[in-house]
């Protein structure tokens, strides 16, 4: 019972601090359905893998405004269109409003403009996500970027969030995006930071007919930070949205995609997971094919070493009115200690009976077949271990669109996978 | 080059390699034909160190040294090569950089120079040209999503990489068609040199006719039946296998 005492206090110790005065209403609902909410307890099942405790047993304040330092965590493609958010707060010297792709809006929401107006208005909201009720009651900037019709930007924009405190706080940034019809956009989010603290992210989407947004997704947070981010998308008509998330950092780390897709949809949701010490990795998805003939394709991959742990539950739902759905789900893990532990749920809700839907999950060690090839290339036990561990998580990240994002995440890996003595391996 | 003396080999504790003698020397091409399950392919992955099998007797000198004593990693460095029946498929890991990352390893053991990505650039474009890959291969992640034939392809090409002293090429013709089995078969050719030795394992003789052994051995039940010229490669393809093991248990019962 312990435990649901200090759920209690930690909604409740987030919620004393003074409320913005914006977005009333969304704070108001957020915070009535906060009331006497404790924190999630292993006995509910959407939680049943992942133990929050050591989240309770700490106390977070409210985030001071400091200056952080970007440098070496800029990408040279983005040099002009990159916006900063420090501890939860758009940084006005590290980044001006017009640095953004030509033709894309950009509106810090302390600067609270009309466009604004439609934040949290993507999905129904989940009243069961006690951070994505946080968030909405306690956020205090963040953006709404608009992509106007037809605008094709060509330069993807970059969202650095760094969050860097001496004791513990919690930050919870806000963005919506909105791509107008036929628009396209790549988006890249990366979160970085030094110290404990929570962060709880909510990051709207709506994409309209024909429109396309591709959407990266860097999680480097520090290895004393709680992750807990929740992301909505919606795409109407014709629209695309990709996107691919990337886990290194974080002690716990939880996200929450929600896509909801209309007809003729084209969806992939990708992530990969890179965890080792006693880290702790969630995905919780959840994919609605709610109109006929969209597709949505999921990889999503684990390479968990130590005591570390990944815990996948990937939802979807063909409505019985999506007929011709094609949706294919692929978890695929690997374990690189007797210790880590990786626990996987496809979760497959099937209403229509015109579908082609596949799913697969595979938790495993290499492949010894696969190190006996690179063995007989030459390559000693510890190479071919390292180039097969690097091959699998480089797999997802091949296709990253922009050049030295890929480059920095390919780096990223070797280290994470021992290869860096490898060589060059792009 | 190669010395194998009475050698016997089992895979979870059942015999496969039942004393197995074959002396190959530097510039000689052999031929090990035999029926599906007479363990040929075994020999092949013996040789190469493949972790499953364990030898149970005999040895294997290969230029003096004893190969037991080497992993196979030590083995390939050494200059021992197997072109696989299946080659595996590698997502992440480009075509080109494994070939750098092997040719160095190699380089590295033998105390030559390593190539950097420019310098290997200029090296693999000339061997890309000797199996007459195309140059997206190069770029492709290692054997995924290869066709059969491709996959044997760039077998071939990690062969030419490599240079090893001794070449292992275990059902080369297996998912080739016959216009690929002789621009590879051709290119195995152009790669033989005076101080290299090949082990062809085959099934069936059909590769024999472009890659010509001068000595060609019968492998059935774990045993070598009958070992003599290229004209055995013949009489097998017109009289398939049972007369030679007919041969044999005759000649056993006498």
């Amino acid at each position: 019972m312990s435990t649901m005492v200090a759920g209690a206090a930690f909604a409740a110790d987030l919620l004393s601090g003074p409320r913005p005065a914006e977005w009333k209403e969304l704070r108001e609902a957020a915070e009535a359905r906060l009331a006497g909410r404790e924190l999630p307890t292993m006995h509910e099942e959407d939680w049943k893998y992942l133990d929050l405790k050591p989240l309770a047993a700490l106390r977070f304040g409210p985030a001071p405004k400091v200056a952080a330092d970007i440098s070496g965590r800029l990408l040279p493609e983005m040099v002009g269109t990159r916006q900063v958010f420090v501890n939860g707060r758009h940084a006005s010297h590290a980044s001006c409003t017009s640095a953004v792709p030509a033709g894309v809006r950009f509106f810090p929401l302390s600067a609270a403009s009309e466009a604004c107006h439609a934040l949290g208005s993507v999905g129904a909201g989940d009243p069961r996500n006690l951070f994505e009720d946080l968030n909405a009651a306690r956020f205090e900037d963040g953006a709404v970027i608009l992509v106007p019709k037809n605008m094709k930007a060509a330069l993807p924009l970059h969202l650095l969030f760094i969050t860097s405190a001496e004791a513990p706080v919690a930050v919870f940034p806000r963005l919506l995006v909105v791509l107008e019809r036929g628009s396209e956009l790549e988006l890249v989010e990366e979160h970085h930071g030094e110290g404990a603290y929570l962060t709880a992210p909510v990051i709207e989407i709506r994409v309209a007919e024909g429109a396309v947004l591709r959407h990266e997704r860097v999680q480097r947070d520090s290895m004393e930070a709680f992750h807990l981010g929740t992301l909505r998308a919606e795409v109407a008509k014709g629209g695309q949205y990709h996107s691919r998330t990337l886990s290194f950092g974080a002690r716990l780390s939880r996200q929450q995609p929600w896509l909801r897709l209309a007809e003729g949809v084209e969806a992939s949701l990708d992530g990969l997971a890179l965890l080792d010490g006693t880290q702790v990795a969630d995905t919780h998805s959840f994919i609605h094919h709610a109109e006929p003939h969209s597709q949505s394709h999921q990889l999503h991959k684990c390479i968990v070493d130590g005591r570390a742990r990944a815990i996948f539950n990937g939802q979807i739902r063909v409505a019985p009115r999506a007929q011709g759905t094609d949706a294919k789900q692929q978890s695929r893990n690997l374990l690189l200690s007797e210790t880590a532990r990786v626990d996987t749920k496809p979760q497959l809700e099937i209403y229509a009976d015109d579908v082609k839907c596949s799913h697969g999950a595979a938790v495993g060690q290499l492949d010894p077949e696969e190190l006996f090839y690179m063995q007989s290339r030459g390559l000693n036990a510890d190479d071919a271990r390292n180039l097969l561990t690097y091959g699998f998580a480089a797999d997802v990240i091949a296709h990253v669109p922009v050049a030295s994002l890929r480059r920095a995440l390919r780096q990223l890996v070797m280290a994470r996978t021992q290869a860096s003595t490898l060589g060059d391996l792009s | 080059m190669l010395s194998i003396k009475n050698l016997t080999a089992s895979i979870n504790g059942t015999p496969v390699l039942k004393g197995i003698d074959l002396e190959i020397k530097a510039g000689e091409i052999h031929a090990i034909m035999g029926p599906n399950g007479s363990g040929k392919s075994t020999l092949g992955k013996v040789l190469a160190g493949h972790p499953a099998y364990e030898v149970t007797g005999g040895e294997v000198l290969f230029e003096g040294q004893n190969l037991f004593e080497m992993e196979a990693d030590a083995r390939a460095r050494a200059g021992i090569f197997m072109g696989f029946q299946h080659p595996i498929e590698v997502p992440g890991v480009s075509n080109a950089s494994f070939l750098r990352l092997a040719y160095n390893k190699k380089a590295e053991a033998e105390g030559r120079d390593e190539l950097d990505p420019l310098e290997f650039d200029d090296f693999i474009h000339e061997k890309i040209k000797v199996v007459a890959m195309r140059e997206e291969f190069l770029d492709r992640s290692l054997n995924e999503g290869f066709s059969g034939g491709e996959k044997k392809r760039n077998e071939i090409l990690q062969m030419a990489v490599l240079e090893p002293k001794l070449a292992i090429l275990d059902e080369l013709d297996s998912g080739l068609d016959i216009d690929a089995l002789r621009v590879l078969g051709d290119a195995v050719n152009k790669l033989q040199r005076a101080d290299r030795a090949l082990l062809i394992i085959t099934h069936f003789p059909r590769i024999l006719e472009t890659i010509q052994p001068q000595f060609v051995h019968v492998l059935s039940g774990g045993r070598i039946l009958k070992s003599s010229g290229k004209e055995l490669a013949v009489e097998l393809e017109e009289r398939g296998y049972d007369w030679v093991m007919e041969e044999a248990a005759a000649g056993g019962a006498r």
